[in-house]
């Protein structure tokens, strides 16, 4: 058996901010131009990708993320087994997807690191590092942005009224996290 | 101290709160509230410092962020020491210390202060024409300018503060809380609009919050407490940010904008642990309103820069905000009304004026009324000539001037003083403005520069924007706004307003003298020590661009940019030249507008966080196990494993001597992977690779070389056909980025018709390396289900495997020459993987190798790195990697360029191997590579780019790029050195293994 | 910095682009019929205009979509934005 080492082992509590890392999730990317692969992808899953900029769609078991025209990232809601790297959902879209050549499926699962925050000082953390202007985005829950935190290129999602999904990439995550950590010690 | 220069209460200070400080080593007091620059003039000290080239004793002058002369040096010798500061700017706190800058050993005893003496052999230019020739002697001259020149000294030790950026966006931010900054912030926040306000001062209302007289009244109330009622409903509007102590430095295009916000200078050191001392803000606003307000103008005559001469306007500020008298026998010289403002509030106070010297003749002027009325002598169609007192004025000459203003008549007159108030009028603060890309229109009235040009959604409103008066700005600023932001009113239409300033102004940029100007010295720049007479001299020497005059004479080239002495520079320059203000134009405003110290600028990229790093998911196992670290691109990858007691070349050569011996394993992690999908997938290999795609096998993998368009090689790697529709391409650990932003480019600029998505995986995959004959012994223990014969699993082939329930992708591919597997999987299991690979392998002498000895070993079989062994000016060609660029194939990426006729010379540095004479000498990379030492001057020919010493073949190696090398093979050249020459022969670049029979082994 | 307006993601600060150069200059299809001199012009030659200039531009730290600017270089102000493939705004 192969033993799971995460990227982020420590939560991180401020008085009006949470850090941590949550995992397994799955993650996929999926691309596709095609009318037809927008349809496959929503009966195979149930869930209609979101085809206006900047927006997500959710289902019971996945969320999906707008990242651009022709780019989105499916995620698993629920957190997975550790012990097993096989997921339903890339297995579905592969034979509905990949082999009918609608579009391609790339298992992103450990490409990104998802930091999941929690608090109203969130936006005042990302204010200390990202050029993007949160204003509309903060009051917006789905909304989605990828833009840059400290020099690092990050996913953001507005999941819900003081908290949001962030995904940056596994080799910056601790650079990230410890980066976050820093400038929420002064929030 | 005897004197009592304390003359009221103020609402800025606060007398209960007594603070004590330190200037020049004398401790002194003064109040909470206090700049260093009132608390000192409490004190009755003018002298602060000395100037920049004459070392003459200068004192406060100012009373805001225009000081010339009053900058210090706080806390000297310790990590927080900070020069140029600005005493008229820093609030003093229990515990500061400052001291005079540019003077030696003391402020009151300078012995640079013989400059002032022999200021006639110390021109205009005097630096240029003095030290340019002969050229060779120029370290010699450096050494004495940077030690006579310098304002202050910069901290040797690391800064102990913290420093934040901050990015804000708003809908309108105002620049500057006076009140037209205050009128216009109410107005915006109340209209929906999320404005901020910013001020550089600790305190709100600028300079009308101190406006205490009858003469300017708002709805019949005194201005002040019009203004301070309207500051108290500001404050409570929830849609306004408001920031004092916070001066924007710079604005750029788009309304994007920079600022310091300052939140512990004002704080005693021990208070500030742990807090940010500044918060550089990052600001994009829709629409900005400047507000900046006007910089009152100084007065050009002879020793106009005696300790004891101020702004009028200062020593007002001084009186009425901070409560402290400048002098006890005033004198005030000016060209307009705003002396006589100074003078009534200073005659309230109980402070004494000698008298008042006028440029102007009879003014109907309701102000100077009330001050004759009180019997203070006017002096009217006056001109001070000339001041004395060396280290504080005593005294001034006054004379009579012409009607044209050109000379001065009649007798002198002298008047004993200890302070003189000078107000030449006002400059509106257009700097932000002219930054922002604006341009500015001359008004010959009162001779100031206005902006005329928005370069974006901004406007200036105010005494920034040339009115002055207090009627002028109530009645234009709330017209201004309604258009500016769309409104249909506001709530200052029928303001009742009452000013008694009279406009007229007698405006003369040089004011005459009874003396030739060559034995006068009237200042225009005070903190560079640039006269009138320099800038005539400019002139005579046939300079005439402003910005050249600017730089021979230095005017406006100090920490205060000029500011208050550009304009009568200007008006010289141009009554000098017989030109007119407005075709003259002005010299460039630069950012910062005041000066912002590194820190601010670095923020929190300081320490690890100056810059990214990223790490492997083995990386902890590297740490555990003592690896040393290199930065490759913005990785930490394991450069080698030391053992007790092995330095670095003790490591490598053992590292290197167990991976072809027995096993070696390596964290190849860091190599970029790019998932490529789609039906043209092999069609856009065959374009972006020098080598052909189509036939390669399912399960099958090729190396690649990816060229610029110009033919010059840009990265490679292996790529592996994973399904019909499906690659895995490998790049380089630096290139990654790159090369998927130019694949992508290609995709959607030039092929959008090619069916291929792009997805990056390189941190998806943790890439684990065995190599060694004992490496097919070892993986195979690690996963025992796969078939790992040759037969089944030959050298460049794929498999899909699982280790448990964890799917992986083994690679049977080589960059050591040994036979060797790549082991990838999920990061999260990486390092798992790793340790039963170093598990399986401990009877088998496994040895983890770091990027050195992989360095090593794949030079032992000349493989090449690119970026190492290439630099963008290498073909295939010159690497004699002919044998990859495909003959076949019509097209691909650069193909055209490996025929210009500059790549197909013979003569163009192609890559070599290069052996030493004596198998000891290791090169040094990066050398150079000659024929003929006799030759002169002696031909370079190339130079090493990789050298190593290979404990395998016992002997040096290493690679090198020589002219016309192909052509060399055997043939001897040099290695010049410092102390020695290597004799070196050109060899085939694969030192070991030519028939690849390790590969199988 | 400039704001730019990505067809695809909004206004976004410059810090998340990168400039790829003069627009319109379309890949030889035949490079292997030209002259030196040809592929020269096509590998080398830029205009480098001061005033309104066709420029590519890529959204590296959002969509990752390149797309073209009209932008006057005399002043920075960018004119109009559009998707590869679209053709040029006239005015
Ligand atoms: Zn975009």
């Amino acid at each position: 058996m192969l033993n799971y080492t995460n990227a982020i082992t420590e939560e991180k509590s401020y008085s009006s901010l949470q850090m941590k890392e949550i995992k397994p999730v799955m993650k996929l990317v999926i691309r596709g131009k095609k009318r037809e692969f927008l349809s496959a992808i929503g009966k195979s899953l149930n869930l209609l990708l979101p085809t206006e900029a900047n927006t997500s769609s959710r289902s019971d078991k996945l969320t999906a993320l707008w990242l651009s025209p022709d780019e989105w990232m499916i995620y698993s809601n629920e957190i997975l087994n550790s012990e097993s790297n096989e997921y339903e959902t890339e297995n579905l879209l592969n034979k509905n997807i990949s082999k009918t050549n609608l579009g391609a499926v790339t298992d992103v699962t450990d490409q990104f690191v998802l930091i999941n925050m929690k608090g109203d000082k969130i936006f005042d953390l990302f204010e200390t590092g990202s050029p993007f202007n949160f204003n509309d985005f903060r009051n917006k829950k789905g909304s989605v942005t990828q833009t840059i935190l400290a020099k690092i290129d990050v996913i953001i999602h507005n999941q819900n009224q003081n908290e949001v999904n962030l995904f940056v990439r596994r080799s910056f995550s601790q650079h990230l996290f410890s980066w976050m950590n820093d400038s929420a010690s002064r929030l | 101290m005897t004197k009592n220069l304390r003359v009221k209460k103020s609402n800025l200070i606060d007398e209960t709160y007594k603070v004590s400080f330190k200037f020049n080593g004398i401790t002194y007091y003064g109040y909470k509230g206090d700049t260093l620059a009132s608390a000192l003039l409490a004190n009755d000290i003018h002298l602060v410092g000395r100037s920049f080239k004459y070392h003459r004793p200068r004192g406060i002058m100012t009373a805001g962020s225009e000081e010339p002369n009053a900058i210090v040096q706080l806390h000297n010798n310790t990590s927080r020491t900070e020069p140029n500061v600005r005493a008229t700017e820093i609030e003093i706190y229990e515990g500061l210390e400052a001291s005079s800058q540019n003077c030696w050993p003391s402020v009151n005893f300078d012995v640079g202060g013989i400059n002032n003496f022999l200021s006639p052999v110390l021109p205009a230019g005097f630096y240029y024409k003095t030290f340019m020739w002969p050229a060779s002697f120029w370290e010699k001259y450096e050494y004495f300018i940077r030690k006579s020149a310098g304002l202050g000294k910069s901290p040797t030790e690391p800064d102990p503060d913290i420093y934040e950026h901050k990015y804000i966006h708003c809908d309108v931010l105002v620049i500057g809380a006076g009140v037209s900054g205050i009128v216009a912030a109410k107005t915006s926040a109340k209209n929906g609009y999320k404005t901020l306000l910013v001020d550089e001062k600790p305190y709100l209302g600028g300079s009308t919050i101190y406006q205490n007289s009858e003469h300017f009244k708002i709805n019949n109330q005194i201005s002040s407490s019009w203004l301070e009622k309207e500051i108290n409903e500001i404050k409570k509007i929830e849609n306004l940010e408001i920031k004092t102590r916070t001066s924007v430095a710079a604005y750029h295009g788009y309304n994007f904008l920079l600022a310091r916000e300052n939140l512990t200078d004002h704080m005693p050191l021990e208070q500030r642990k742990n807090k940010i001392r500044h918060r550089l803000l990052k600001i994009r606003a829709k629409k900005v309103i400047t507000a900046t307000g006007s910089l009152e103008r100084p007065l050009i005559f002879d020793n106009n820069d005696r300790p004891g001469i101020l702004l009028s306007s200062a020593i007002e500020k001084y009186a009425s905000l901070y409560g402290v008298a400048c002098g006890e026998k005033n004198v005030l010289f000016t060209n307009n009304d705003s002396a006589y403002e100074t003078a009534i509030s200073l005659y309230q106070k109980g402070i004494n004026i000698e008298a008042i010297v006028d440029n102007r003749e009879e003014i109907d002027s309701k102000l100077i009324k009330e001050i004759e009325k009180n019997n203070i002598k006017v002096y009217k169609g006056y001109t001070v000539v000339d001041t004395s007192g060396y280290k504080r004025i005593n005294k001034v000459s006054i004379m009579q001037l012409s009607k044209d203003g050109q000379k001065v008549i009649g007798s002198k007159i002298s008047i004993s003083c200890d302070c003189l108030g000078i107000s030449g009028g006002w400059t509106p603060a257009v700097h932000l403005f002219t930054q922002s890309g604006g341009k500015l229109k001359f008004r010959d009235e009162d001779q100031v520069f206005i902006p005329n040009i928005y370069p974006s959604d901004q406007i200036s409103i105010g005494s920034c924007n040339g009115d002055f008066t207090l009627d002028e700005i109530l009645s234009t600023v709330p017209k201004t706004l309604k258009e500016f932001l769309n409104l249909k009113k506001t709530d200052y239409e029928d303001l009742e307003i009452k000013s008694s300033f009279n406009k007229s102004k007698r405006n003369i940029w040089l004011l005459p003298s009874d003396k030739v100007i060559g034995k006068t010295k009237p200042f225009v720049d005070y903190q560079n020590d640039a006269t009138a007479k320099d800038i005539k001299l400019a002139l005579r020497e046939g300079f005439r661009s402003i910005e050249h005059v600017k730089r021979y004479t230095t005017t406006g080239m100090g920490t205060d940019q000029g500011k208050l002495g550009n304009m009568h520079a200007l008006g010289i320059i141009a009554e000098t030249a017989g030109s007119k203000m407005g075709e003259l134009g002005t010299t460039t405003f630069r950012p910062p507008y005041t000066p912002l110290t590194f820190g601010t600028i670095v923020g929190r990229n300081v320490g690890e966080y100056f810059d990214i790093f990223r790490k492997t998911p083995i990386h902890a196992w590297h740490i555990e196990n003592k690896a040393e670290f290199e930065n490759v691109g913005q990785w930490k990858r394991a450069w080698y494993y030391p053992k007790k007691g092995e330095n670095m070349h003790d490591a490598v050569q053992r590292e290197s001597k167990a991976a072809r011996d027995s096993a070696g394993i390596l964290d190849a992690s860091t190599l970029g992977k790019i998932d490529i999908q789609g039906t043209d997938a092999s069609e856009f290999l065959n374009r972006v690779y020098t080598n052909a795609w189509s036939k390669l096998a399912i399960g099958k993998c090729r190396y690649g070389l990816m060229l610029n368009e110009d033919g010059m090689v840009y990265d490679d790697g292996v790529t592996t056909r994973l399904d019909e529709n499906h690659y895995i391409m490998t790049t380089t650990t630096g290139g990654a980025a790159t090369v998927l932003g130019k694949l992508e480019d290609y995709l959607q600029t030039e092929w959008p018709e090619l069916d291929v998505y792009l997805t990056s995986v390189t941190d998806h995959y943790a890439t684990v390396s065995v190599c060694g004959p004992y490496s097919k012994k070892i993986v195979s223990r690690v996963i025992p289900d796969l078939d790992f014969s040759d037969e089944n699993f030959p050298h460049m082939s794929f498999k899909d495997a699982k280790i448990g329930k964890i799917k992986c992708r083994v690679m049977r591919i080589s960059f050591t020459g040994e036979h060797s597997y790549e082991i990838n999987v999920q990061a999260n299991y990486g390092k798992s993987v790793w340790e039963k690979c170093m598990e399986a392998g401990k009877e088998f002498n496994i040895t983890p190798y770091g990027t050195e000895t992989m360095h090593l070993l794949r030079a032992e079989k000349g493989f090449i790195i690119v970026g190492q062994d290439t630099d963008a000016t290498m073909t295939p060609i010159d690497l004699q990697m002919d044998w990859i660029v495909s003959k076949k194939k019509y097209d691909f990426i650069g193909k055209r360029s490996l025929y210009r006729s500059d790549t197909i010379r013979e003569d163009r540095k192609q890559l070599v191997g290069l052996l030493t004479e004596n198998p000891n000498d290791v090169l040094e990379e990066g050398a150079q590579i000659v024929a003929d030492m006799n030759k002169s001057p002696v031909e370079m020919l190339g130079h090493v780019t990789s050298s190593y010493y290979s404990p395998n073949l016992k002997k040096s190696i290493a690679l090198g790029v020589v002219r016309n090398g192909k052509n060399m093979m055997g043939q001897k050249l040099i290695i010049p050195m410092e102390d020695k020459q290597i004799n070196v022969t050109v060899a085939d670049p694969v030192f070991l293994d030519k028939e690849n029979k390790r590969l199988n082994a | 910095m400039f704001i730019i307006n990505c067809p695809y993601c909004g206004e976004r600060e410059q810090s998340e682009f990168k400039a790829g150069g003069e627009a319109h200059i379309v890949r030889p299809k035949q490079p292997t019929e030209l002259s030196d001199d040809e592929w020269a012009e096509y590998l080398f030659m830029r205009k480098n205009i001061k005033g309104i200039q066709f420029e590519r531009w890529v959204h590296t730290h959002g969509c990752r979509k390149w797309f073209n600017v009209v932008r006057d270089t005399s002043n920075d102000k960018i004119k109009a934005v559009y998707k590869m493939g679209e053709k040029p705004p006239t005015k």
